[in-house]
């Protein structure tokens, strides 16, 4: 009994934390109609901030608490809100998913670069009143940290139902979710309300994690201490992100549920700390999983700011082709470990391309790709190697096996995306990855079932070696280099046809309505679930490739939060194209490895700026997230940036050869080992980048002379007659090259034939 | 003929002009809508602007009520250029607008509908006094949603908002859309009543016959621009032909 209460009472406070975090989830979401998936980091933040002052430099509580929840967190959101999180309007909701990660995997940069995580002592944080205030209640010792905390949560609820129902301000941020024009015809300023309804929720969130750290008693940690706000997740969906009530009962469920598991399973259950990491991502699957449907929407025709084109057949080919004759130059000039460095960069474009398929194609979100990896290695690392030692190798049948199961797992995931899609999905998969890493990655302990002995992830290692395909042996760097490169050339080209054929244009019409799809009598469940599988299988084989280079992995090479920046990244590159896939991998991987080795080697060569250069390199740990974060302005991706400047030089002759010329003068230079590597980097980037835009600035200016402005295809015909050239234009345009139409002639003929 | 016209014949009678817009132009992105409009609100008139679907009525009131900048020409309120001016500053100086469809929110009670009403500067109390007592139906269903009351109540409801925040110009955009007659003249009953206080109403409308009984002018909006101004009376040949097509 006397346990009993304790924990209860524990839960209870617990909860009361949970519930803050989650109401400043469904504040900002009422207002803005963005999720914020930063809730927790902003938490994590305030938590490190706070210790900062109290601890480390020995504030007053009083003073300390002031600076945090009184001005620097209610601040945080709302310059969050001015600077990014207003430009959102407009955009699909993969942009706003993405965006708010790139918010939270920032945050946590920001954090792991000012408080180093390995620094020696560790930041203990203490209960309010000291570690030994104590209630009395009979022989019941309840710490006062715990009390307070209940009491809190408890005026924040009641505080917040008082703001939205009694309160003019919270009426209208109400009325700005209905109607946000409609506010302003009524005299209101939308915008200044969303940006209070952020402050209030960085508000909240900071409340949270500074109630939750001492009650889990651990040592900080900024990844921990995001993903335990991010337990509120479950009960902010518990209350379908708008009643406060339910919200405050799935957070109290949430959270007695997971103290009872740690009070009474047995101790000698090994699993049982996993189970309750693990319960709140598993009560937000299943939640998401009855969460009564959202209706097909279809009336509301979006009209989003993102674009993609799709390339031809041919275009694919030729691009496929570029990328292995490049990656074989690459590999002539380049040291071993620069070999080692863009292998593993191709295998992370190979699991970015699951996204590419998924999401560019689709519509559908997986923010745990490196999940599904996880588990084909572990399929692998069980069924698929022959041979041990140095022999060793990883049999076709072992990645095609582990492509197989992956892809029913996806299809299990998928389960939810049936009924549901963005946000809801996307929280879906997170919780698969959190529950992935959490549960199954840190199952060491050998188990037994119907006499079957194996253990999951062994000794936290597993070690996968090179494949052995039929007679080619691909042990050699080299070869493995080659054998990732055509995979990744392979799949990418074949998702080309893929999105040609009739499957990609029920994909394409899915995505754009799935409402219309349905009443065309299209079967959007099967359509889900192999798009699903499928992407789910490209992954898994990623991940197997990507363990395979690596040699040995452990969990941490498949944590969330690499996830969650992968998915980031490839949206920025252009999550319509395979080309962003790439980039994802060349960027997160190689372009972050070398950024960080050339300030490292500069920081050594000029040792007078060492500081300088020392600040940099943690500079690049926030570069992927402060680049994930400006998708708001360019919802479309880098890398079509980039293909338009490229468009340039193929339009003119000249610019492309000077381009080509350069780069294989600068090649043969460095082959010859007249320059270095190093030059033939800084040299390429200044080629490929810089010739197109000062070229094509100078090549435009001639040729722009008297030529009228293109006019977009879709405003052709409306301010001029429309000409056959317009319609090849406009063919050319939608890619419909191929497709045979009757010709413009008979089209302009009939009008005057049916009024005749 | 449609300008000069206009203001030689009725300038000078109804008093200075309330609102006015000269030579405006507008368009959505790169999509020019309104061609250089030109168009004035007497005070204490009703003036109806009538055309077919997508002429470009509702943009003129966009541009009016701040939600759509012009891309050239000016828009004045008594005679000051409002042009920069966001629609909630409009709102608070005394610019009240209908926008079509159903101008409330649906999410909202009835009597939070009428509070956001108040921003734009009387109180509760006399929002929901004159509310009530105009549509005595609204004070029954205080408590409902919005959303869940019948068009006809929907759109009562955010008349209600029209007469009780004082403005001195109305915008209406598409009362009757989706109402039975009945609704509507009762509506439209109202609207002359609110004119006779001396505000200032531009209502667009396709129930040209309805609006004409109440209204002192009428402007015809054809491809983006006023074809043509006059009294109701002046105009009956315009219409049957702009609505007919013959
Ligand atoms: N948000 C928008 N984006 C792009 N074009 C628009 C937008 N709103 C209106 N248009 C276009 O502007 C033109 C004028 O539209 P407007 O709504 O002003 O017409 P209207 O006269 O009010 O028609 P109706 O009687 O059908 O309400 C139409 O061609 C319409 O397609
Ligand atoms: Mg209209």
């Amino acid at each position: 009994m006397q346990t009993f209460l304790q924990y209860t009472i524990l839960g209870l406070a617990l909860g009361g934390a949970y519930f803050i975090a989650a109401s400043g989830l469904v504040v900002t979401y009422t207002t803005s109609g963005i999720f914020n998936f930063a809730q927790g980091a902003i938490a994590m933040l305030a938590v490190f901030t706070y210790w900062q002052f109290r601890w480390g430099w020995g504030w007053p509580a009083p003073l300390a608490l002031l600076m945090v929840l009184g001005i620097l967190a209610p601040l945080l959101g709302a310059v969050l809100y001015q600077v990014v999180m207003k430009n959102l309007r407009g955009t699909s909701e993969v942009t706003k998913i993405i965006v708010s990660i790139g918010v939270m995997l920032g945050l946590q940069a920001l954090a792991t670069w000012v408080w180093s995580p390995t620094s020696s002592t560790p930041r203990q944080f203490q209960k309010f009143f000291g570690p030994n205030a104590f209630a009395h209640f009979g022989s019941l010792r309840v710490p006062w940290h715990i009390i307070i905390s209940f009491i809190i949560a408890i005026a924040i609820a009641v505080g917040i139902r008082f703001l939205f129902v009694r309160t003019r301000s919270g009426v209208a941020m109400r009325a700005v979710v209905d109607d946000p024009e409609l506010l302003q015809l009524n005299g209101g300023r939308p915008e200044r309300l969303a940006m209070i309804s952020w402050a209030g929720g960085s508000f909240l969130a900071a409340l949270a994690g500074i109630l939750i750290q001492p009650m889990i008693g651990s040592a900080m940690s900024a990844g921990a201490l995001t993903l335990l706000v991010i337990d509120a997740f479950a009960a902010a969906m518990f209350g379908r992100l708008r009643s406060l009530p339910r919200t405050f009962m799935g957070a109290l469920i949430i959270a007695l549920t997971t103290t009872y598991v740690v009070a009474y399973f047995p101790s000698k259950w090994t699993w049982s700390s996993s189970f309750r990491n693990s319960l709140p991502m598993i009560f937000l699957f299943i939640i998401l999983l009855v969460l009564p449907q959202d209706r097909l929407r279809g009336a509301t025709v979006l009209r989003l700011r993102e674009r993609f084109r799709m390339p031809s057949i041919r275009t694919a080919w030729i691009a496929g082709l570029t990328m292995m004759i490049v990656v074989f130059c690459l590999k002539v000039i380049m040291a071993k470990t620069g070999v080692n460095t863009l292998t593993l960069a191709l295998t992370f474009a190979i699991i970015a391309l699951s996204l590419v398929l998924l999401t560019g194609f689709a519509g559908e979100i997986n923010l745990a790709a490196l999940s599904f990896g996880a588990i084909a290695v572990m399929v692998v690392y069980h069924f698929g190697i022959s041979g041990t030692g140095t022999e060793a190798r990883t049999t076709l049948w072992g990645i095609l096996l582990a492509a197989v199961v992956t892809a029913l797992v996806g299809a299990l995931i998928a389960l939810p995306a049936l009924r549901l899609r963005g946000l809801y999905l996307a929280l879906a998969t997170m919780a698969f990855g959190v529950f992935i890493s959490r549960m199954v990655l840190t199952e060491r302990t050998e188990r037994e079932i119907f006499g079957l002995k194996f253990t999951l992830f062994t000794s936290g290692q597993l070690a996968i070696p090179r494949p052995k395909i039929g007679p080619i042996d691909f042990n050699g760097q080299d070869a493995f280099l080659f054998l990732c490169a055509g995979l990744f050339v392979a799949i990418g080209i074949g998702m080309v046809y893929l999105r040609h054929s009739g499957y990609g244009r029920r994909l394409t019409a899915m995505k754009d309505s799935p409402a219309a799809s349905a009443t065309l009598g299209m079967s959007v469940v099967r359509l889900k679930l192999s798009i699903f599988m499928m992407s789910a299988a490209i992954a898994g084989i990623g991940g197997v490739m990507m363990a395979a280079q690596v040699g040995t992995v452990n969990s941490d090479r498949f944590d969330i939060f690499l996830s969650l920046a992968l998915a980031m990244i490839t949206v920025v590159g252009g999550i319509g194209y395979v080309s962003g896939a790439l980039f994802a991998g060349i960027f997160l991987i190689a372009f972050i490895e070398a950024l960080n080795l050339m300030l490292k080697k500069f920081a050594v060569d000029y040792s007078s700026l060492e500081a300088i250069f020392m600040f940099f390199i943690s500079a690049v740990t926030v570069l992927p997230a402060t680049i994930g974060i400006t998708m708001g302005k360019n919802p479309s991706g880098a890398v079509s940036d980039i293909v338009e400047g490229m468009n340039k030089v193929k339009q003119s002759k000249p610019l492309m050869i000077t381009v080509i010329g350069l780069e294989a003068a600068i090649w043969a230079l460095t082959a010859t080992e007249v320059i270095t590597n190093w030059h033939f980097v800084i040299l390429t980037f200044a080629n490929l980048i810089l010739v197109p835009i000062v070229g094509g600035k100078f090549l435009m200016a001639r040729a722009m002379r008297g030529v009228p402005k293109p006019v977009p295809p879709e405003l052709i015909g409306i301010d001029r007659p429309f000409t056959d050239e317009d319609l090849a234009a406009m063919d050319q345009a939608l890619n419909l090259d191929g497709v045979v139409i009757p010709s413009s002639t008979t089209v302009r003929e009939e009008p005057a034939n049916a009024s005749a | 003929m449609s300008e000069a016209h206009y203001h030689e014949d009725h300038g000078a009678v109804a008093g200075a002009p309330l609102v006015e817009l000269v030579d405006v132009r507008a368009a959505y992105g790169t999509i020019e809508v309104l061609h250089g409009v030109n168009l004035s609100v007497p005070q204490g008139s009703v003036v109806a602007l009538l055309g077919p679907n997508g002429a470009g009525k509702s943009t003129i009131l966009k541009v009016i009520s701040g939600l759509l900048p012009p891309t050239s020409g000016e828009v004045r309120l008594a005679g000051r250029m409002v042009n920069g001016a966001s629609a909630d500053e409009l709102a608070r100086i005394g610019l009240c607008t209908i926008p079509e469809g159903r101008g409330v929110f649906p999410n909202l009670t009835v009597r939070e509908n009428l509070w956001m009403a108040t921003m734009a500067g009387v109180p509760l109390a006399q929002v929901e006094e004159i509310a009530y007592a105009r549509f005595p139906r609204l004070g029954e269903r205080r408590k409902q949603l919005a959303g869940t009351l019948s068009g006809g109540e929907q759109q009562m409801l955010s008349m209600a908002r029209a007469l009780s925040v004082n403005p001195s110009v109305l915008l209406l955009d598409e009362l009757s859309m989706g109402l039975a007659p009945l609704v509507v003249a009762n509506l439209y009953e109202i609207v002359a009543q609110v004119s006779q206080e001396g505000v200032s109403i531009l209502v667009s409308e396709q129930f040209a016959r309805t609006v004409l009984g109440i209204a002192q002018y009428a402007a015809i909006v054809l491809h983006g621009n006023i074809t043509r101004v006059g009294t109701p009376a002046e105009l009956e040949d315009e219409l049957s032909a702009a609505y007919l097509g013959s």
